[in-house]
């Protein structure tokens, strides 16, 4: 159901498509989440092709780390149905083991041999 | 050097047949140039079917809409190497996003990407200052 932004008090909450988590719609830092901190998973409402309401709704799974210029993370989320991509900004509350875990995912099976780095 | 056997990967849906034009109002081409760096690239490709980024800058452009191939997107600004990301089979791909217009999407690497900036993308998030605590915090 879309609501306006005014319309959403501090308290309320929405629970997560993936782990079914209780979560609060606001994080700590004031601003509005748009993804579980426990599982970082999304859901597609918004159409990043045309714009406005999605009517997708499904599941957007977290598929890596995005580091703006200013040194902030951002989480790019694919939705798993129509592989939509978002990015959303990292909040302060995040599971920071699966953080990691994206940001070093690359490096654990490279395409190609990492030994000749060393000589550079 | 082979780093994984073939044979134990899953087997992946063949990729889509190519009905893109690369020349100059819509004739055959056989080379584009990248928007950023202003290389002359061939479009036959090590590796992948469909080259959709320079493999010297990584840099590519925003023409395709929904459906890859489909060049229904009328912005065709440059769209600048964002960050990689693993599918389940460990190969890399890469994020775009378009410089005009923010859209992101998705392209495999191609063999002949060049490998020292596709180490820096990877390395980025491990560059930052505050990554310190970040670790602390996960463990």
């Amino acid at each position: 159901m879309p609501q306006s932004h005014n319309s959403i008090s501090k308290t309320d909450t929405f629970s997560c498509i993936q782990c079914g988590l209780t979560v609060m719609t606001y994080g700590p830092d004031g601003d509005r989440r748009n993804h579980c901190p426990s599982c970082l998973h999304s859901r597609h409402l918004f159409d990043q092709v045309e714009g406005g309401p999605s009517d997708c709704g499904m599941r957007m799974a977290p598929i890596s780390i995005a580091v703006l210029r200013s040194g902030d993370w951002m989480i790019i989320h694919r939705c798993a149905q129509c592989l939509e991509l978002t990015s959303n900004p990292v909040s302060r509350d995040d599971n920071q083991l699966l953080l990691m875990r994206m940001a070093v995912r690359p490096l654990a099976q490279p395409p190609f041999p990492l030994e000749a780095f060393g000589d550079l | 050097m082979p780093r994984r056997n073939p044979s134990t990967r899953p087997r992946r849906a063949p990729q889509r047949a190519k009905h893109v034009l690369h020349g100059i109002g819509g004739e055959q081409g056989s080379s584009f140039r990248c928007l950023t760096c202003r290389l002359d690239i061939s479009t036959a490709a090590p590796g992948t079917a469909h080259r959709n980024h320079c493999p010297n800058c990584l840099a590519s452009r925003h023409v395709d809409g929904r459906v890859p191939g489909d060049r229904a997107q009328q912005c065709r600004g440059a769209m600048a190497a964002l960050c990689l990301s693993v599918r389940q089979d460990g190969e890399w791909m890469l994020v775009h996003q378009c410089v005009e217009c923010n859209t992101l999407k998705v392209n495999r690497i191609a063999g002949d990407d060049n490998v020292l900036v596709l180490l820096r993308l990877a390395l980025r998030p491990l560059a930052d200052p505050r990554l310190r605590s970040r670790a602390l915090l996960a463990l």
